[in-house]
């Protein structure tokens, strides 16, 4: 599948994006920064750990963390079954995992289509998002996961708030 | 000096990397033949060996283009080669100079190392030192710039080596020499594996082979699990080179004639293991230097040699490599640390006077600690071996303390051989897995809603456990970590694992206990980790995940104080209570071996051994058990020990099938029979209380009686000695 997506791209220029569901948002991510996708069981949570950390899943001899994209946008936790996309970080050597809803697919887009955030959005949203595709049934908020990752996010301090014990 | 045009980045940068790994290895090199030479000065070999490392480095800098290291090697080399020729004599000037040579080369790689040049600041020093080297060369030796210089060697050596030991904890520990062997083999078993892979991947679920390709793969991952540790491996020896120049350097600072021994260097340790206790082993070093070793005249008014012996041996013993570090020096008088610590206020004289040899020993690990009567340039400014304890309880090993005054000291390291691995047991709390490192476990109790009433009290907001004859701060694992407790936590029996980390003492109650495993340490990411009370996480046997608890840190996130601080304030009460009474009571292990209303018609007999005697209680499966001319024994610990199984409870075991366990108790004989270890088959163990040992009466019966929670019980006959406390020995055996 990657290669025929690779394929494609070189020949349009088109880039193909993933489109991914949580809560009753669409969101996209570029399919060659993501570099696997797991269906596992729910992370192992950790204790005391900041909000957004959802816990921490085994892969490949290695322990991930995990970051909850539902709790980044304040939405509630869910039950059901759900992904765990893992994404590398190539400069800081610093893997982690974004866990969604789920995925539905891969879109074709033209890179020039992507709208940039628009003035008017909240901080915590501009941190996020990373502008976003006119598609026709709504858009289609474009993520870049080097805003995501957990140093980032902490650094950025506007989602420590929310940080601390679980379940109290 | 002439500063050849800047080398093309990229090779060049390449190349330098490995030329420094290259030369601090041939420094350190060149330092331990140095040494060597001092005390061989007619061995032609080690001549010719430093001849041979600082000839090759002058041809390298020569080739990179390092002007100043080349002219320096240059002046070493051509004094070095006088030497070589029987021109020079070995004398304490000239290797003084060469050493200063070394240092000098190695803080210009330093520069290169850290700035990427050699650095223009120290040319100063650069004449000078050449004009040393040079002097000597001619052997003369009455230039006023050569006594000055010659101070400064003596001076110096401390800061020199401190630079020494900063400069080699960089690139050259980035880099690491395997046996083209090791690599060989550990290719040849990945190779192994893709095949064992991919016969898995093409059969069917139930094929017939299955079961093969498991074992298959299970013996190819425990030999490659093997190689890589392996190919970590490093000899301890690395470690030790260094220490015959400072051991040198120290003692010319300190006014002592000291010899440095090694008994074996062979001993492998892992790569990281081997840094991480770099720093504990030199503190331990220059110890037994400054404070051990006395000065040569009162060494021969006490009868001994002049001249001092550190003895630094390394050997693998069961699962831990242990290296010692000992010296023949004045040892540690027991008085003077008590009195130190009476004056510093950290016990009162009561404490003091009640305190046995091997307590007061243990002081000197406690912060701000020092016996030196004067505090000198080398060590002696009141930290020591507190640091040389945490950091080696860091990566899960132990020290301990032995000394008898006259006759030296001796610091006993215990490593794990590897970090990676560390058996752990896993305890439940708030409906999770944690995984608690063996090294810090202490004991574990388990207590009844019942028991909690009486045992559970407070003080304060501290909750307090009373065990045994001590208070014991409890910390609950869920509050504290802020997970979900079960609704009726409160109305639940729970268990207290006694843990011991970094001074820090406490109970950490947690809902159960899950069995003991060999736990995988996984670093965790460093946002978890600056929540600071994991320390990693682990996958468990059954393939869900655990974190694992950093004993020290939890106990300081709950706010349980260090020991040091306890001993005055809280703890006083605590050692009062476990000295005083323990002229009757002491602490025993109740158990039964007879069956419940065997023969007697009532209840089982109830047996108790002294705690003290009891070093480990074990569940071992009947099919470890071995027999030996009728006798039963056991394998442990790589040691051979007899069982005693006085209710035949083995017998009924076996009946049941080999899947079944016994439990066994390690004990520790009297010393009168040779301080063996023996293992005890009990039907159960009951309980741990104080009890309190009746007076013999021979009417009753032949046994030692004792009175434990108002019953009556038969102490073991071999261990009826024990009754008035182990004998010394014995007890620094236990420990």
């Amino acid at each position: 599948m990657t290669g025929a997506t690779e394929m494609r791209t070189a020949a349009d220029g088109t880039v193909s994006i993933c489109s991914l569901r949580v809560g009753t948002g669409l969101f996209g991510i570029d399919t060659r920064q993501i570099r696997e996708v797991l269906k596992t069981a729910p992370p192992h949570r950790v204790p005391l750990a900041p909000a957004y950390i959802a816990g921490v899943v085994p892969y490949r001899g290695e322990v991930l963390t995990t970051v909850s994209f539902r709790a980044l946008l304040g939405l509630n936790l869910w039950n059901g079954a759900n992904c765990v996309l893992v994404f590398d970080d190539e400069q800081n050597e610093e893997r982690f995992g974004l866990i969604v809803d789920g995925v539905s697919g891969l879109i074709a887009l033209q890179p020039s289509a992507l709208e940039a955030n628009p003035s008017g959005l909240d901080a915590r949203s501009m941190a996020l998002f990373d502008g976003a595709y006119k598609l026709h049934p709504g858009l289609m908020v474009h993520l870049d996961p080097q805003r995501l990752r957990p140093s980032r996010l902490a650094e950025s301090g506007l989602f420590a708030n929310e940080s601390g014990p679980i379940g109290r | 000096m002439v500063r050849r045009s800047e080398p093309d980045k990229g090779k060049v940068e390449d190349l330098t990397k490995e030329f420094i790994a290259e030369s601090q290895e041939g420094l350190e090199r060149m330092e331990l033949c140095l040494t060597e030479l001092e005390r061989r000065p007619d061995d032609g070999e080690l001549v010719a060996e430093i001849f041979r490392a600082v000839h090759t480095m002058k041809g390298t800098t020569g080739f990179l283009g390092f002007g100043r290291l080349e002219k320096l090697a240059h002046a070493g080399e051509g004094l070095l080669g006088d030497l070589r020729d029987g021109k020079l004599a070995v004398t304490t000037e000239l290797i003084g100079g060469l050493l200063r040579l070394i240092d000098g080369l190695r803080a210009i790689l330093q520069s290169i190392e850290t700035v990427g040049t050699e650095g223009e600041r120290f040319e100063e020093d650069d004449r000078e030192l050449i004009a040393l080297l040079a002097g000597m060369k001619l052997g003369k030796l009455v230039a006023n710039g050569v006594s000055a210089s010659q101070n400064r060697v003596v001076g110096q050596p401390a800061v020199a080596s401190q630079a020494a030991t900063a400069a080699s904890s960089s690139i050259h520990n980035k880099t690491l020499r395997i046996d083209v062997e090791v690599l060989n083999r550990v290719m040849n078993l990945v190779g192994d594996l893709v095949l064992t892979r991919n016969q898995i991947l093409r059969c069917s679920p139930g094929a017939e082979n299955f079961p093969m390709l498991a074992r298959r793969l299970d013996s190819v991952t425990a030999d490659l699990r093997e190689s890589v540790m392996q190919a970590r491996m490093q000899p301890v020896g690395h470690l030790f080179r260094k220490f015959p120049r400072m051991v040198r350097d120290l003692a010319i600072t300190c006014g002592r004639q000291v010899r440095i021994e090694f008994e074996g260097q062979e001993t492998g340790l892992d790569k990281s293991l081997l840094e991480a206790i770099r720093d504990p082993l030199t503190h331990a070093v220059r110890n037994a230097v400054d404070h051990g070793i006395e000065p040569p005249e009162e060494r021969v008014k006490a009868g001994k040699p002049a001249q001092g012996v550190v003895r630094m041996r390394a050997f693998q013993q069961s699962g831990y490599v242990v290296i010692d570090v000992i010296d023949d020096g004045a040892g540690i008088s027991t008085g003077s640390v008590l009195a130190k610590a009476m004056e510093r206020g950290l016990l009162t004289p009561e404490q003091a006077a009640s305190m046995g040899q091997r307590e007061a020993l243990q002081l000197i690990f406690v912060a701000g600690f020092s016996t030196a009567k004067q505090v000198t340039s080398v060590s002696g400014r009141g930290m020591g071996m507190d640091v040389v304890r945490t950091n080696v309880e860091k990566v899960g090993g132990s020290v301990e303390l032995e000394s008898h005054v006259g006759l030296g000291t001796t610091v006993r390291m215990r490593i794990p051989l590897t970090l990676a691995i560390v058996p752990a047991l896993v305890v439940q709390s708030g409906g999770e897995s944690f995984a608690l490192p063996q090294n810090s476990l202490v004991e574990l109790a388990y207590v009844t809603q019942h028991e909690a009433k009486q045992m559970v009290e407070r003080m304060g907001t501290t909750v307090l456990y009373r065990l045994r004859e001590g208070l014991l701060p409890l910390v609950w694992l869920d509050r504290l970590l802020g997970l979900e407790q079960s609704a009726n936590a409160k109305k639940h029996d729970f268990y207290i694992a006694v843990v011991e980390s970094e001074g820090r003492r406490f109970g950490l109650v947690v809902d159960d206990l899950k069995a003991p495993e060999e736990i995988v340490v996984k670093p965790l990411s460093a946002e978890l980790r600056e929540i600071g009370v994991f320390t990693g996480a682990t996958v468990l046997g059954n393939g869900t995940l655990a974190l694992i608890l950093d004993v020290a840190a939890t106990g300081a996130r709950a706010g349980v104080r260090q020991a040091t601080e306890a001993v005055t304030a809280l703890g006083a009460g605590r050692i009062e209570a476990m000295t005083a009474p323990i002229e009757t009571d002491i602490a025993m292990v109740i158990y039964e071996i007879e069956k419940h209303g065997l023969a007697k018609g009532g209840n089982g007999e109830q047996m108790a051994i002294p705690l003290s005697a009891v070093e480990r209680i074990e569940c071992v499966p009947l099919s470890e058990i071995e027999y030996a001319r009728g006798r039963a024994v056991l394998q442990y610990r790589g040691e051979l020990i007899p069982l005693q199984d006085e209710g035949e409870v083995l017998r009924e075991l076996s009946a049941k099938g080999c899947s079944a366990t016994a439990t066994v108790l390690i004990c520790l004989l009297p010393e009168g029979q040779g301080a063996r270890r023996v293992g005890m088959v009990v039907r159960r163990v009951l309980d741990v209380s104080a009890g309190r040992l009746l007076a013999a009466d021979a009417t009753v019966c032949e046994q030692q009686l004792a009175m434990v929670n108002d019953r009556v019980k038969t102490v073991h006959r071999e261990f009826a000695p024990w009754v008035d406390g182990p004998p010394a020995a014995v007890l620094r055996e236990v420990a």
